[in-house]
Order: structure tokens, then C-alpha cells, then sequence
């Protein structure tokens, strides 16, 4: 067995800086918040000023007075390391969460599908890069031993059994979640790695500083099972992400659009379902919020179920383009409303063989630009009148059309219909029509208030137009008037 | 080599004088073109109409090319003139997308007509610059095999545009225009104008890749999918009835109500 392990490093910094481009230079701090807010994390321009780790918030603030301030995300801590999981089920079998900062992925068994063990914790890394975060890889025949690895900063070190324990006896007991004071009892002692602390009794060891000890050793070294819980992304998809600062064009959107819908992706891929609609909000400042000014909401229904990120960019960015904010947006959300099974795509064997399948369906683009209700398929509705039998329906994928009868005798009907039949008035009167066919008489809906009772004609204007005219004899007469309903075009 | 033989078999309709294989090998040069007949068109679809199809450089309607239709009014046949190759542009897989139709395109006489109304796109209620981007999208989109306007439209640049979206996504591309909109030089390289002509339509090819066309394609469309299919021109017109009729019950109620 092998597994590595993907320590986010600076994921309480990472879960806010993810959201902007990686050439925005802002000296950014996240503080814990509370009475004596203090500094957890800052970045790279707010190290430079002066800012570290621990420092007051108040100080921070005197060496750069600029400074982005956001106070700690716990939550959102949490769903990025879902996020990563889910990332990282793509790559294995079996991906667990470690509380409160890193993954674990179990890879001997893919190895062989990616290039052996090292390439693929490579990938790992790069993969959870590529959504934003800073991580520390490390591979190590046990999870204890790959998390204790990477707690040390150990970047891309791979053990196998047989080093295991020489790679482990120089880390420093620090990293075992031990109290401070049993750090210090054991350096007062000259212990201070976990080599030493190995070669103690195991039986004193444990009476002094609790089982725990030993048995973090013990599972790191192998020697006790290390079951850890398997990450099973959730039900439904539904991520926050906080933008570092208020951003008032849409433009400045995509970049974090882009990076909720890459988490998107993933849970989709890792859930094994193709999305239909998702929702992504624009929450506006606080102060508006609680003003009363609602949430900018843009809902996209998809024509096929979709899980490409690249695919579901195009379409929510042309559907961004269309939005006018009305106020600075300080935070989005995107989730996904319905979703549906979907199989998973073969790659094609010869390069550009799926080239086709990668464009965004027609449908959609059109869609995500003039809007759902602006772009329809039509459909047949077994009714006699006719501006109900034929009828409009969104898009879907696979649908087919219902089966016609195909027997020649039907009564003639014109390919244009009008929305609202046209009075002829006395045109019909004035200028020489023929009538070619007819009367066909329709007489329906009498109990639903839409009641009609018309004899048709297929008639022929002196200008050569084919039209479909009829009689209403709705209420009674037989001298009713005459309606253009349609052209035989 | 597919292509060279497409284009002797187009010469061999054209009935040249002489058989010589090597000269019509020849001439059969894409970048060859003569005077007297129709340049080769790379790709084509039969419109259904042995006449037109004559008339038409490559034998019908071209696929990846703007084709600009002139009429004076709706309903003298222009759609029931396309249907037919729409249906086996359908029939290939490809969807057709209408783009602001000037009436609500009928679904039973479509279906009735033999178009798969699941590979039929229609945007409406769009206008302006909305109208031609999603022409344009569609244009260019690899699933769509004929894409139908109706914009008025007369910025050339635009024009160019749409012809260089339809050759790129080798759409067969329709823009249906009023006469009076038929002005200056036109990027389309195929222009119709349709009219009716004693219960049947003319079609003049107003602008060809080829020699111009003295005379209009005269076709009888009576009995082209989608048309009405009167059968009596001089019979007597007799009642039919489509739908169930009233109960007799409530035309009793309604009688007492009158009274």
C-alpha cells in the first residue's frame, strides 16, 4: 500500500486568495477574529511589510496600513479540503479527509494507470494546485507516516517500507499532536525526534504522556492498522467562495467563477453525474444585504447533462457578460439545482477523435446568451385546434420527436401559423379569393372557455399567397366573420 | 481524387462536345472555371427539384455558403421549396435552426411534412445584433446542417461575415430578404428571387457562380411535402368535419339560452 498525503499549508490563506488572479498583489492577512484578533495567515506582499504569523491584528495594520483583512473561514477550510478529495477520487480509488488541513489518497493501486507511484502523487499535487492551494506531497507506505512526512515539510518525498523508519527518526516530535508540555518533559529528557522517542519504553511512554503516543508511532511505523474513513462528496453541490475584495465588474468575476466551477467539476466527476441546471448568486456587500438588496441570481438550465469545467465556463461567462451588477459583489455561490447520472466518456484513441464532443452543444451557447425562453424545439399535441396542436418545449438531449402518421389522408394544414388569427375584415370581400379546399369544420374546447367552432379554408390570394382562412361561427350565425389563422408557405 | 471525379461527373451533365479524359481532367481544376458553365461547388445538397437542382452550380443548394432568397411575401411556397433538402440534411444527422421567423414555424405540418422536429432549433423573439450573433452561432456550429434568417440586414460587412461563419461551419445558410433589400454588390454567391407564377412558383436565379440564367425555374410545389394537397380545382366543395361534434345535450342549452 502506498499513500500520499496533501497538506494544504496555508489553506486558511488559500480558501480567500484562491479567488483572485495569481498577479493581484494586495497585502492580505486572515485573522482569527475574536477580542484580540491576531494574524493566522498572511501572504507573500504582507510577509514583505512586516506581517507575521501570531502578530496582533493591530500591529499588522501599523506595518501596512492597505491590508486586506478577512477574519478565518473554518467552513470553508472544511469544503476545500471536500473539494480537494473529490479532486483527488479522479486520480484513486479512496481519498480521506484529515482534519483540519490535509488529504490522504491512497495510490499504489492506480499507480500503474498514471506512471508509477511518484508520477502520480506528482499529479496529485499538481492537481490541487491547479484549484488554488499551496500543498506539501509526500508518499509513505502508511497515512500517519505521509501526513507526518508532510507536516515536515518533506516536498515530495517518497518512502517505501523498507526506509520507513529511517525517514521517520529524524522528524521532530512536533509533529505529533502532543501538548506543550509533554514536548518540553521530553526535550528536558533529550528526546526530541521521533527516532528517539521510539527506541523509550513503550509501556513508560504511554503511562506518562497517554496511549495516543505510541499508538501515532505504532500506526505510523506499521505496526497497528490505520483505517481512515473514505471521502464520499456530498448529495448536492452548493460552494461559497469569498472574494478578497469587493469587485464591481463582471469581468473581475471569472477568474473566481472559473475556480467554483473547476470544485464543480470535480464533485461531479467524483459523484459520477452530469449537471442540468446550476445556480450561480452574486452576493452583494454586507451592508446592502441587510438593506434589503437581494442576491444577483443567474440560473442556467443546461440542453445535456455537463461535467467538462471548461464547458460549463463558456456557458455561465456568456451568461455573466449579460449581467449588469447593481452593487459591489463580495462573495458567490454556485450549486447545483439537478443533476443526473452520467457515464463517463471515453477519450478518443487518435488525437482530435473527441474534438466534436468537446464544443459546447449549439443549444446552449444560444441559451446562456438570449436566455431559455428565447430558444425552443417544437412539438406536436394531439388536439383539434390547431393553435394548440402544436406546441413549444425546451431543448433536451435525446429527445425524439413523436411519431407522425404518415397516411396521406390528412386534412391540409400550413407550415406558417399566425399567433393570433387575423381578422379579414373586408379584405376577403374586395379582392378575389378562391377557395381550394374546405370547409373542414373544427369544433372543440367548449369546456375549458376557449371555445371555438370555425370552418377552414385553404384559400388562394390574388397575389398567389396560400393561406389558411376560416369562418368563425363561434357564436351561432352563419355569417360569421373571416380569420387568416396561416400560410401555406 | 473524390473530388476531381465529382466535378467530371458535373461536366458530364453539362454535355460538353468533346470526351478527350485528360483535358476534362483537365478543366476539372477547381481553379479552372469557364465561362459557359457553373463553377464546381465543393459540396452540395439536392434540393428535390430535378430543375433546380439543374440550375444551381454542383447540382443543389450549396452547404457551406450564404444563399439569399428574395420574395415579396410569405406563403407562395418559399419553405415547401427547402423542406426536402432540410430532411436530408436531417436525415444525415444535422439540426436546422431557424432564427427569427416571421410566423410561428407549425409543428404538426412540419412533422407531417417529414421533418424531425427534434433536430429543429427554433430562436425567436430576438432582435438586431442578437439575431445575427446567434445566426452566426449557429453558422459555425459543427450539429447544425441548414440555418434559416430572416433579418434585414444590410451591412455588408456582416453579410461577408455570415458567408465566412457559413463556409467555416459548412452550413447551408439561408437569408430571407424583401426584394426592395437586394442592393449593390452582396457577399451571397447564390441569389433567388421567388414569385408566384399561376399557382406554381418562379424562381429566378437572380446571381450564380455561372453564367446568368435568362429564364425563371418554374416549379410545381402542389405536390411538395407541406403543401395543402387540394384535390379539387373545380369539384364542389363538400363539409368535413375533423373534429368530434358537440353534444347534442348542450346545443339543446344553448338553443334555451338563446331563446
Amino acid at each position: 500500500m502506498r499513500y500520499a498525503c496533501l497538506l494544504l499549508r496555508s489553506l486558511a490563506l488559500d480558501v480567500f486568495t484562491r479567488a483572485c488572479a495569481p498577479d493581484d498583489a494586495r497585502p492580505f492577512v486572515v485573522s482569527s477574529g475574536g477580542h484580540y484578533p491576531r494574524v493566522v495567515a498572511a501572504n507573500g506582499v504582507a510577509r514583505v511589510a512586516g506581517i507575521r504569523r501570531g502578530q496582533l491584528i493591530s500591529a499588522a495594520l501599523a506595518l501596512a496600513p492597505h491590508v486586506t483583512l478577512r477574519d478565518r473561514d473554518l467552513g470553508a477550510e472544511e469544503a476545500a479540503l471536500g473539494d480537494v478529495a473529490a479532486r483527488l477520487l479522479a486520480f484513486t480509488p479512496n481519498a480521506s479527509l484529515v482534519p483540519p488541513d490535509a488529504v490522504v489518497a491512497e495510490v499504489a493501486r492506480s499507480a500503474r494507470l498514471f506512471g508509477g507511484v511518484p508520477k502520480l502523487a506528482e499529479q496529485l499535487g499538481a492537481q490541487a494546485r491547479s484549484l488554488g492551494y499551496d500543498v506539501v506531497t509526500a508518499v509513505a507506505p502508511t497515512p500517519t507516516a505521509a501526513l507526518l512526512l508532510a507536516r515536515a515539510g518533506r516536498e515530495g518525498c517518497f518512502v517505501d517500507a523498507d526506509t520507513l523508519a529511517s525517514a521517520l527518526a529524524p522528524l521532530p516530535l512536533a509533529s505529533l499532536d502532543l501538548d506543550a508540555d509533554a514536548i518540553a518533559t521530553l526535550a528536558a529528557a533529550g528526546v526530541a525526534t521521533l527516532g528517539e522517542a521510539a527506541r523509550l519504553p513503550r509501556a513508560g511512554l504511554a503511562r506518562r504522556f497517554g496511549a495516543h503516543v505510541v499508538d501515532t508511532l505504532d500506526r505510523a511505523l506499521g505496526r497497528i492498522a490505520d483505517p481512515r474513513v473514505p471521502y464520499r462528496p456530498p448529495p448536492r453541490f452548493e460552494r461559497k467562495l469569498a472574494l478578497p475584495a469587493p469587485v464591481e465588474s463582471v469581468d473581475a468575476l471569472r477568474f473566481a467563477v472559473r475556480r467554483v466551477v473547476d470544485d464543480l467539476a470535480s464533485w461531479l466527476l467524483a459523484r459520477g453525474l452530469g449537471v442540468l441546471r446550476v445556480t450561480l448568486s452574486l452576493v452583494h456587500e454586507r451592508y446592502l444585504r441587510e438593506r434589503g438588496v437581494a442576491p444577483t441570481v443567474a440560473s442556467f438550465a443546461l440542453a445535456a447533462p455537463a461535467r467538462e469545467a471548461a464547458h460549463l465556463d463558456t456557458v455561465l461567462r456568456e451568461r455573466l457578460a449579460r449581467i449588469v451588477l447593481p452593487a459591489p459583489v463580495e462573495s458567490i455561490v454556485l450549486a447545483s439545482d439537478d443533476t443526473t447520472p452520467l457515464a463517463s466518456r471515453n477519450l478518443g484513441l487518435l488525437p482530435g477523435d473527441d474534438a466534436a464532443s468537446a464544443t459546447v452543444p449549439l443549444v446552449e451557447r444560444l441559451r446562456s446568451r438570449l436566455g431559455d425562453e428565447a430558444v425552443i424545439t417544437l412539438g406536436t399535441h394531439d388536439e383539434h385546434r390547431p393553435e394548440l396542436a402544436g406546441i413549444e418545449i425546451a431543448p433536451r438531449p435525446g429527445m425524439q420527436a413523436a411519431a407522425c402518421d404518415a397516411s396521406g389522408m390528412r386534412p391540409p394544414r400550413p407550415l406558417w401559423l399566425l399567433d393570433e388569427p387575423r381578422a379579414l375584415g373586408d379584405a376577403f370581400a374586395a379582392k378575389p379569393w378562391v377557395l381550394r379546399d374546405g370547409p373542414e369544420r373544427i369544433e372543440s374546447g367548449w369546456w375549458d372557455g376557449r371555445d371555438c367552432r370555425r370552418d377552414y379554408f385553404v384559400a388562394e390570394s390574388a397575389h398567389g399567397k396560400i393561406v389558411w382562412i376560416y369562418r368563425d361561427h363561434r357564436y351561432g350565425t352563419d355569417d360569421g366573420e373571416w380569420f387568416m389563422h396561416g400560410l401555406f408557405a | 481524387m473524390l473530388f476531381v471525379a465529382h466535378t467530371s461527373a458535373a461536366i458530364g451533365i453539362c454535355a460538353l462536345p468533346f470526351v478527350n479524359p485528360a483535358l476534362a481532367q483537365l478543366l476539372s481544376h477547381p481553379a479552372i472555371w469557364r465561362g459557359n458553365d457553373c463553377a464546381p461547388e465543393p459540396s452540395s445538397i439536392a434540393t428535390g427539384f430535378a430543375e433546380l437542382d439543374r440550375a444551381l452550380p454542383g447540382g443543389g443548394w450549396p452547404r457551406g455558403a450564404l444563399t439569399e432568397v428574395a420574395l415579396e411575401r410569405e406563403g407562395i411556397g418559399e419553405l415547401r421549396l427547402t423542406l426536402p433538402a432540410l430532411a436530408r440534411l436531417q436525415a444525415e444527422g444535422r439540426s436546422v435552426v431557424f432564427v427569427s421567423p416571421p410566423y410561428r414555424p407549425y409543428a404538426p405540418a412540419l412533422a407531417a411534412a417529414g421533418l424531425d422536429l427534434s433536430r429543429l432549433v427554433v430562436v425567436r423573439s430576438v432582435t438586431g445584433s442578437d439575431a445575427l450573433w446567434a445566426y452566426e452561432q449557429a453558422l459555425r456550429a459543427p450539429e447544425c446542417g441548414a440555418a434559416f434568417a430572416w433579418t434585414a440586414t444590410h451591412d455588408e460587412r456582416v453579410l461577408r461575415r455570415l458567408q465566412v461563419a457559413a463556409r467555416d461551419g459548412r452550413t447551408w445558410a439561408v437569408l430571407w430578404r424583401r426584394p426592395e433589400q437586394r442592393a449593390g454588390a452582396q457577399a451571397a454567391p447564390l441569389r433567388l428571387a421567388l414569385a408566384p407564377s399561376a399557382g406554381r412558383l418562379a424562381v429566378r436565379v437572380v446571381k450564380r457562380r455561372g453564367v446568368e440564367l435568362a429564364r425563371p425555374i418554374v416549379l410545381d410545389l402542389a405536390h411538395a411535402p407541406g403543401a395543402p394537397l387540394y384535390p379539387l380545382p373545380e369539384g364542389r366543395l363538400t363539409m368535413k368535419r375533423t373534429s368530434p361534434a358537440m353534444p347534442t345535450s348542450r346545443r339543446g342549452l344553448a338553443h334555451r339560452k338563446a331563446s
